[in-house]
């Protein structure tokens, strides 16, 4: 096997042959101030055109060493484009839903063009020009919201966990419903574009909710994205989810991004033989408040516990020192 | 009367929103005192539904449905207390710090507390330093609650403490801090006086540093 970075994290994706070392990657954003200078581009801009989208993700690879490039830093892409007011934020501050159009659970539009509205197309065509840039040699990674985060903002979270509480399946059920294509069109889109992985960003989180939600509503769901989709997808979902690992190996997606909260070693054992597993660096601690030599040690314990793929465990703090994310990569390169 | 009061317990632990209204009028038909109520019945039943959530029992969309639960039975009961109002436990301000519109757990919070007795003003969220400090100044609570949700709005309670300070204002009140990525080791360094893990800790924690506070 060719041991570029794209070679390294495919193989690794799938359990494949592991090479001398094991990939550093990140499903969700490195963003941070140093790698923005770096870069030469800022947020929003960053959220919102396509070559300073780009710009950003290859400063991943570039400056930093990662293995994979991947340019959505927000979480708010698709509920723009279904007519949610955002606030794009500013260098400071990641962008957020402002307003929430269907606040009393009500019928879903989705406008006919949804993927060609800006804060899709932007997306689409940063991933285009990665592909053009380091296609076949960097793994590209995109992400897309499952239709579980898209009901919190398209609902805002608290209503539609009320409704949730309430026990009105029917109309949560239906909301799910109507925004499950949503996530296979533009997965499925985004691999057209030139992604070699997409996230499925899905935050049914143990801070919110319990194994028994998400095996009710949410993993049928993700069974059908994951059969209807033309790629591998890495499940993203934050927090401790120590008590749900099993169901989310049985979502049929390929690999799972989790945090630091959850034991790797413990995470390996249980389900790391059925999907590959990547992560799971802590952020607000180590990441943000520690020293290199911390992030490093912390990396060097997943590497030996058998994780698969080494990065931050969810979207990094915006000041996050870049000498930290920079002792992930070395951590990396030491080998198994 | 003792069926009454674990009828009213039982429906709030359980989420029983539609049957509470009913069953609060009939204890106090009975000739319940209110007070009784409150704190023999809704607080206790608040207390089982935070420590059932700190153990995973239930998750935010069962302590929700209690919380909507409790605030019916205390509003029906509220207009009944001696001059119409409960005795305060204590006034505390809550809010999101700047860039964090994440709310639930600041909500949760809130709820709880004035479960719980305490006078809450809730700013809502996304609050800028300035906004918050002038509040303070305005209302002089007893607690400041911050909260954040995201590792990236997190540094944000450290900049609003450190300007309580260089008003002169940390020392007139507490501060407790809060939010999924916030651990005691985080809210010690920035000098808050206590974090909450969840909503019930962030409660037991008010009722000790307004002790402490004297």
């Amino acid at each position: 096997m060719k041991l570029s970075p794209h070679n390294l994290f495919m193989s690794a994706m799938f359990g494949g042959r592991r090479g001398p070392r094991p990939p550093a990657g990140n499903p969700t954003s490195i963003a941070c101030h140093g790698l923005m200078e770096r870069a030469g581009v800022t947020f929003p801009e960053a959220h919102l055109n396509p070559n300073a989208m780009a710009e950003l993700a290859l400063a991943g690879h570039e400056v930093l060493g990662f293995d994979t490039v991947m340019p959505e830093y927000s979480v708010v892409q698709e509920a723009a484009a279904l007519g949610a007011r955002i606030d794009w934020g500013d260098r400071d501050k990641m962008p957020d839903v402002r307003e929430f159009p269907n606040a009393d659970l009500s019928d879903i539009t989705v406008p006919s063009d949804l993927l060609e509205k800006p804060s899709c197309r932007v997306v689409l065509e940063a991933l285009s020009i990665l592909r053009r840039h380091v296609g076949g040699r960097v793994a590209i990674i995109g992400k897309v919201m499952g239709p579980w985060t898209m009901s919190y903002h398209m609902a805002g979270t608290q209503n539609f966990l009320l409704a949730v509480g309430m026990g009105e399946t029917a109309k949560v059920t239906k909301m799910l419903r109507q925004l499950m294509p949503i996530t296979v069109a533009f997965i499925n889109a985004q691999f057209a574009a030139g992604a070699d992985i997409v996230v499925l960003a899905d935050h049914a989180t143990r801070n919110l909710v319990g194994p028994y939600h998400y095996e009710q509503y949410l993993l049928p769901l993700h069974q059908e994205i994951a059969s209807q989709v033309g790629g591998p997808i890495i499940l993203h979902v934050c927090g401790n989810c120590s008590d749900r690992l099993e169901l989310f190996a049985s979502s049929g997606i390929d690999a799972y991004h989790f945090e630091w909260q959850v034991d790797s070693r413990e995470a390996v054992r249980r389900i790391g033989d059925q999907i590959s597993l990547v992560g799971n660096v802590n952020n607000p601690q180590t990441l943000l408040q520690g020293t290199p030599e911390d992030v490093y040690k912390q990396a060097r314990y997943a590497i030996e516990a058998g994780v698969h793929l080494i990065g931050p465990e969810c979207a990094i703090p915006l000041s996050t020192p870049i000498e930290n994310l920079q002792a992930i990569v070395e951590a990396a390169r030491e080998g198994y | 009367m003792g069926h009454h009061l674990e009828a009213i317990k039982n429906a709030v632990i359980r989420g029983k929103h539609a049957e509470i209204e009913t069953l609060v009028q009939s204890a106090i038909e009975a000739g319940l005192d209110p007070d009784r109520i409150i704190n023999e019945a809704l607080i206790p039943a608040m207390d089982v539904v935070g420590k059932d959530f700190g153990s995973g029992k239930i998750f935010v969309p069962e302590m929700l449905v209690s919380a909507v639960t409790m605030k019916a039975g205390v509003d029906i009961v509220k207009p009944l207390l001696a001059g119409g109002q409960r005795h305060s436990s204590g006034t505390v301000i809550m809010a999101t710090v700047r860039g964090d519109l994440h709310d639930i757990g600041k909500n949760l919070v809130t709820m709880m507390l004035e479960g719980a007795g305490f006078k809450v003003i809730d700013l809502g969220v996304d609050l800028d330093v300035d906004k918050l400090i002038e509040h303070v100044k305005a209302i002089r609570p007893d607690i400041l609650g911050l909260s954040a949700l995201l590792t990236t709005t997190m540094p944000e309670i450290q900049n609003v403490i450190g300007e309580l300070k260089a008003q002169g204002l940390r020392d007139k009140i507490k501060v407790m801090v809060g939010g999924a990525p916030v651990d005691r080791a985080f809210a010690e360094k920035i000098g808050a006086d206590g974090y909450g893990a969840d909503a019930a800790k962030a409660v037991e924690l008010a009722r000790v540093l307004i002790q402490k506070k004297g």
